[in-house]
Parts: C-alpha cells; structure tokens; sequence
C-alpha cells in the first residue's frame, strides 16, 4: 500500500482552487485499491477548512491545528515533514507557489528526500516514480526520477492537472500541532495588487498589450476589446509604467505569473525574457505583431503577423 | 551594492578618449565591458578584446544569442573559423547588413535563406536576389512580409507568383500605387479589402469600390479620408453596426449625421459618436445619460467635453467612466480635488498622473499608500522637487522607478537611486543622459553585469562624439 500525501493551500479562510488539481494528480498516482491519498490542511481554523476539502479521491483529511491563522513557512516546514515522518508517503504534492517555495525545499533537503519543483507531469516508469517538468527555458522537457529516496517532494504546476471535481465525504482526523513555533510571525495581511484590482493570476483569458499600443487613448480601444469578449486586459512593463494600467496587471518576472490562464492574446509585445517569465506557461498563446522576428512569436500557438489595430478593429467590427 | 573601494586620482576619472576607455576595460578583463567598447577599440586593443571575448565557446554561443550583443561583435563572431555560428548570427536582430551579405556569399545551407528572407537589415540587393531566384513558398512569404522589402522586390513576386503572395504584398507599405490596383482587381475580397485599407490606394480603385455592395469591402472602404461624399449619406444608414460605428469616427462627417448615429440603437456606434470633437452641448448631455458604461468612458475623455458633463461623470457608479474623467486633458482642478479622494486608487492614480493637478494636491497624493498612485506622483513632471527627493526613498520598487521615469527628474534627485538596489534602476539610471559620465563612472565596478555593460556602452557612444559635444556635455552634467 503506498501513500501520497497532498497539502492543500489557503488564503483568508478560503481553499485556493490550485488544491483540487493537486487531488486529480494524487489519483493519477494510486496504483492499488489500496493506495491512500491524504490531504492535509495547516493552521489555526484547520478543522473548519477542512470542510471546504469533501472531495473525492481523497481517503483522508488531516486538520494540522497549528498558532498562525495564516500561512507561516516554518511551521509548514516543521508540520509537513512530521506528517512525512508518521505516514511515510512515496510522493508529497505542494503547489508551485510562493508559499510552498518558501519551505518545501527545506522539508526536502532537511529529511533528504527526492525534490522536484514546477511539475506537470507525474508517471510510473517500471514501478520508478517520475516527475515531467521543463528545463532550459521550457525547452525541452525532463524526466526527473528519485532513485533511492523514500519519499518524492514535488511541487505541482497550476493548471497541469484538471481540478477534482465529485464531492465525497472523506474521513477527518485531528493532528494537533499547536505545540510547533515559528521565529518570525505574521503581522498584517497585504493584499497584494492595486487595490481591490482583479487578480491575474486567477484568470483564464487574458488579452496583454505592450508597446505596440503606441499612445494611451490605444488602450482604452483595448480595453473595450478585452471587455467585449470577457478578456482581462493585462500588459507589459513598459505599459504600467507609464501608468496606462495598474502595476497589478503587469505580466513577467517583476509583474506576475498568470498561472491559471489557459488564452493568452499578446498584442504588440515582443516576447522579452521577463515578460515570457510570466506567461510561457500558457496552453494557448495568440500572438499579433507586425515584426515576423518577434520572439513572443517563438512560444506562440497562433502567430499573426499584422497591425494589433487591424485585429482590433476587425473583432469590434465582428462584434458590433 | 558595489564594493566601496579606495579610488586613487586616475581610477576615480572618467576615461576620455576611446582608446583611454578600452584600455581601462582590458586591465579590467571585464567581460561585457569589452562586449560594449569593442565598437570604439583600434585594431591592436581590438584584438585583445576578442581573445578575452571569444576565449571559450561557451562565451562566444552566449554572445550569438544575446539579445545585447552589438552588431560589431556579431560581425566578429560570424568570421570565426573554427566555430560554425551563421544561423545564430543571421537570427540575431542586431546583425548589421554587411555581416549578413557575408553570410550569404559564404554558405548554401538553406535555411540561412529563410532567415535572411526574414531579417529587417539583409540589404536591397539580397532580397531582390531571393525575390529572384528562390521558390521556397514558406521563405518568399517571409519576404513578402519584411518590413524591409523594397517596391521591385514586390513587383518581382507579385509577378512571379500571381495570387500566391497577394494578401501580404496588399498589406505592406512600400507597395506601389498601381501594384495596388492590380492586386485590387485580381483579388478576392479580402485582398481587395487590404487594398482599401492602405495609405497608397490609388482613388480609381477606391470608385469602384464604391459601388461594392459587399460588407467587408465596405468597412474597408468606410474608413478611408477619401471616400466618395455621396456615400457617407447611404452608409449611415447601411445594415451592419460596423460600417455605422466606423462613419461615426470620420471627421468629415456632417452635423446632422453624427446626431442621427448619436441615437442608433448599436453600442458600438453611440461609442463612435462620443469620442467626436463636434458633439453639441445637448448631444453630450444626453450621451452622458447613456446606458452603455463605454459610451459614458469615452464621453468623459473627450478633451470638448464640458464642465457640466463631466462633472456629471465624475459621479459615475463605475470606476472607469471616472477614471476617464481623471484622463481628461481638460479635467477642471475643482473636479481633479473631489477625483483626488475617490475610493478607488486607480481613480487617484488618473489625477497622479494630470499635469495640470496644483502642486498642493501633489502633495496629498504624495501621501496616498496604494502604489499606482504614488508611481503617477513620482513620475509627472510637475511634482515638487523636494516630494520626488522623499519618493527616491520609497521601498516601493514601482514608485523609484517612477522618478526615474520623471522627465523633470534632474541630477540632485536621481543621484541617490545610483546605489537602488535593483538593478534594473542603475541600469536605467547608466544608459540614460541625466547624470554625469563622472557620477556614473561609480559604477564601473557594479556587481551586475548588465549595469556594467549599459555604463561602458553609454561611455563608448559618448566617445565617438566629437570632442567639442563631449566639453560641453561634461559640463553640462
Ligand atoms: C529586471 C527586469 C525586469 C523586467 N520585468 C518585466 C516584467 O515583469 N514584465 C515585462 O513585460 N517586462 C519586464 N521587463 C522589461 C522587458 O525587458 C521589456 O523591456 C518589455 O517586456 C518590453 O515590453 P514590450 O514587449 O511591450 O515592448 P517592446 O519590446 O518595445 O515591443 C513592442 C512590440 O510591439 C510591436 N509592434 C509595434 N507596433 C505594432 C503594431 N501596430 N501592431 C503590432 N505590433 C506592433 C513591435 O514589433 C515590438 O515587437 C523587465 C526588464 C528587466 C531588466
């Protein structure tokens, strides 16, 4: 009987959606009727989240009570890998994300565990448990396996896997781990964005517009776009800092990873490696550019090679 | 930061001559020092520069990549005996056209033909030899969308290939005015409806377009300054919403046309008409009313809106059609105060960012915490001095960088941001003209690469300027 033990994410009282793909993932992983796939949940109010996880698939909910309300590395760290210790999984799933970036390297290194981060892909290979996940800039894909380690961290990319979507009524134990501290503790919740803004990275479609918009009235041409064909409008660098959008819907490595997004429309970007940082990702990449050169062109599903204003105005025409 | 070191007399000045900068950079053995000043290096100093760049081939496949690497280096690399690098140089954006004729004379791989085909730089005479001799569909559909294209190349394929190429050679700019026609009438309706939609379409083809009674033909002939008058009339009335809301943006249009559309029942076409400089007083009041969010956003940024309407949209439900107020060239102060105050930052954000806001309500935006509004504070021109010397202070990476940004911004303010711990700022801050050589010249030993190679590639321009320019820049700064 193998293990495999999921660790759901939440934010101010609420279970991120990225856990319910974790879920799907786990279940791709049961060999055996009786493989077992628990779910744990960490933090002050665990028990009454933990009523937010009745999904199928899962055999167990572990509710680890610990002080902070909040997400707190180090105790996550202390508490995953006690749960590690006790149930000895063959394969913890994380989320890629902030969060399990900051202590899922530690719980690795720290028990000496398998570790792969940003996975999309999980497979047996002859009873080997191997992880997919890309390398050299998304590139190529590699096939990471854990030869001679028990247990197998893995972080989970979002959107990789279709998120669990039966309800079930999982057994509920209580893991008590109030004992456990931490030496920094939160202060005050910032949300970040601009202020009350929508949060990208949650989105599916998005229509991104860089320089090429030219000059700010453009934008507000985009924007009705985006909004007639229920797009969130996002940008590049270069577009909020001049202000024309909020920083909150900036794209890349100093804006945001849009991980949930699945159409990504890129409207006179050109495909700089930082701005790719945050969207290369996505499943379906449309690209507009009068430059045939442009390198977003390079990650691109469909290329066009043309005037963003002769595609807007063509799909508002469509549209009107 | 860079380490503080003990600076003797020499190290602390500025190289002056080309030659002084490249022999600091080869004592140095600064890497992307060396890719910057190659440019400006004598034969001799050149050389040694290149054995430091081309010392291991990890190095030197970096540099065919790297999106920095000037077109001197390129060219250097492209005739490196021992490494075959011609694909990689012939992709890079910055090969010049020299560097690629050598390419081509050189090799017969033909995939090197595609990318020339592609390539902005590959001078005239090469694209006219692939538009020529080449039969590749895919590489002479690359050509036939270069931006660098000449006339003849276009000629020459239109001639070759009748209809296979027609929709790129229809849509690109240096086509002729009588290939135009041509295309025109061989086409079908969407090459034809490319045809109308260029600059150079000559005004026979736009007649006889005219008497087209297809839709796309006619959103494409709508558009167009010279479309026949006697039409404007018939097409305000035409069926389809798109060619309406397209008459609606036209500047020729008459009066009482514009207040017809301003009633159609099409949202896009009542869009059109509130963006138009010639509304009346009454027409603007009641699109002020209108249901459609959009028509009230574009109403408000309309720089003929009036007082009375926008102060009516300034109390808009939705954030946007009061964001839009805040945008408006011609915002009154008074409204500019209340918008000030809005409970949405973005609102706040569209006043941070007026140029006309009093330097009194600066400063209470200065005092805002939501980081779009404190960007716009530190980057419109007209913030106090004394408020953009605070926000340089600011852990806000966004709200720096908007100092940067701020084209008011002078040497006393920015200095500081020399040692910003992003290094993004520093490499702004280096290959921007607002400070110094001599302050700059602090980051010559940057711990980040790309700081580094901004500096030495600002100093080596500055040392192909004549002399006199460089006194008076230096003193300038
Ligand atoms: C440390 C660091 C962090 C950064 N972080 C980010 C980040 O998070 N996000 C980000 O985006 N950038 C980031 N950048 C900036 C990044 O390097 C690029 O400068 C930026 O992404 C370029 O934005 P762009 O593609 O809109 O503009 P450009 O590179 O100028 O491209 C504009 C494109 O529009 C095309 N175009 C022009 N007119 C038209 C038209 N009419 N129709 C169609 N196409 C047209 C052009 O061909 C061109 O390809 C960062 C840079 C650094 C150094």
């Amino acid at each position: 009987m193998n293990t495999i033990l999921v660790v759901a994410e939440h934010r101010r009282g609420e279970v991120r959606p990225v856990t319910l793909e974790l879920i799907t993932a786990a279940q791709q992983l049961k060999t055996a009727a009786d493989d077992r796939v628990l779910l744990a949940i960490m933090g002050q109010e665990a028990e009454s989240l933990a009523s937010q996880l009745q999904w199928a698939g899962v055999d167990e909910i572990i509710a680890c009570k610990t002080r902070s309300a909040e997400f707190e590395p180090e105790l996550a760290e202390q508490a995953v890998s006690a749960l590690i210790v006790s149930r000895k999984p063959i394969a913890v799933l994380l989320p890629h994300s902030v969060d399990s970036l900051g202590y899922a390297t530690a719980v690795a290194v720290k028990g000496g565990y398998g570790y792969a981060t940003d996975v999309f892909k999980l497979a047996y290979d002859g009873g080997a448990l191997v992880a997919t996940r890309g390398g050299y800039n998304q590139k190529v894909n590699v096939e990471v396996d854990f030869p001679g380690h028990a247990c197998a961290v893995m972080t989970i990319r979002g959107g990789a896997f279709k998120p669990v979507e039966t309800a079930a009524a999982p057994l509920l134990t209580v893991d008590d781990r109030s004992d456990l501290s931490a030496r920094s503790r939160p202060l005050e919740f910032i949300e970040q964005g601009g202020g009350g803004d929508i949060d990208i990275t949650t989105v599916e479609f998005i229509m991104s517009i860089g320089r090429g918009i030219g000059e700010e009235a453009n934008v507000e041409d985009f924007r009705e776009l985006a909004d007639n064909i229920d797009a969130t409008l996002c940008c590049s660098r270069p577009i909020a800092d001049a202000g024309w959008l909020p920083k909150s819907r900036q794209v890349g490595q100093s804006g945001k990873v849009v991980s949930a997004c699945k159409l990504y429309v890129a409207m006179g970007i050109s495909g700089s490696i930082q701005h790719m940082a945050g969207m290369k990702h996505v499943s379906t990449i449309v690209a507009v550019n009068t430059d045939p050169g442009a390198s977003i062109f390079t990650i691109a599903k469909y290329g066009i090679v043309a005037d963003i204003f002769e595609i807007q105005d063509e799909l508002q025409a469509q549209l009107a | 930061m860079s380490p503080q070191r003990f600076l003797s007399k020499s190290e602390s000045q500025v190289p002056m001559t080309a030659q002084a900068l490249v022999a600091h950079v080869l004592e140095s053995g600064d890497f992307y020092a060396a890719v910057a000043v190659h440019g400006i290096a004598d034969a001799r100093q050149r050389q040694r520069l290149e054995e430091r760049l081309f010392g291991s081939r990890r190095d030197v496949l970096m540099l065919a990549r790297w999106e920095h690497t000037p077109a001197n280096v390129l060219d250097a690399l492209s005739r490196l005996e021992h490494m075959p690098l011609a694909r990689r140089v012939v992709k890079h954006r910055n090969t010049g056209g020299s560097t690629l004729k050598h390419q081509f004379s050189q090799s017969d791989d033909p995939a090197l033909t595609g990318l020339l085909a592609l390539h902005a730089n590959t001078p005239a005479p090469l694209l006219l030899q692939i538009a020529m001799g080449d039969h590749d569909q895919v590489v002479l559909k690359g050509l036939a969308r270069n931006p660098s294209a000449q006339p003849e190349v276009l000629r020459l394929l239109a001639q070759r290939f009748p209809r296979r190429f027609d929709k790129e050679i229809a849509s690109h700019t240096a086509v002729p005015a009588d290939l135009l026609g041509t295309l025109y009438h061989r086409g079908d309706k969407f090459v034809r409806a490319a045809v109308l939609a260029h600059k150079q379409v000559p005004e026979a083809v736009l007649l006889q377009a005219a008497k087209s009674t297809d839709t796309l033909i006619l959103r494409a002939l709508v558009k167009h300054p010279l479309l026949p008058a006697a039409l404007v009339d018939a097409l305000s009335q035409h069926k389809d919403n798109a060619i309406r809301a397209a008459l609606a943006t036209r500047t020729d249009l008459p009066v009482h046309l514009s207040a017809r559309l301003a009633l159609d029942e099409s949202d896009s076409v009542r869009r059109a008409v509130a963006c138009r400089a010639d509304l009346s007083p009454a027409l603007m009041q009641m699109l002020a009313e209108d249901h459609d969010p959009w028509v009230r956003q574009w109403l408000g940024r309309n720089a003929m809106a009036g007082k009375h309407v926008l102060q009516k949209l300034a109390l808009d439900i939705h954030e946007d059609v009061r964001r839009a107020v805040a945008r408006n060239p011609n915002c009154p102060i008074t409204l500019l105060e209340k918008l000030a105050s809005d409970h949405r930052s973005w609102v706040r954000a569209a006043v941070a960012y007026q140029p006309n806001v009093t330097s009194c309500l600066m400063a209470s935006l200065a005092r805002d915490s939501a980081v779009d509004v404190l960007s716009g504070v530190a980057a419109n021109p007209h913030t106090a001095p004394a408020l953009l010397k605070r926000l340089v202070f600011s852990e806000e990476l966004d709200v720096r960088r908007g100092v940067i940004l701020n084209p008011a911004a002078g040497p006393d303010i920015l200095l500081p941001l020399l040692q910003d711990p992003y290094y993004l700022h520093r490499v702004m801050l280096a290959s921007g003209p607002k400070l110094s050589d001599q302050d700059k010249w602090q980051l010559r030993d940057d711990p980040d690469p790309r700081v580094r190679f901004a500096l030495f590639q600002w100093l080596a321009a500055r040392a192909l300027r004549p002399v006199a320019d460089r006194y008076f820049y230096r003193r300038k700064a």
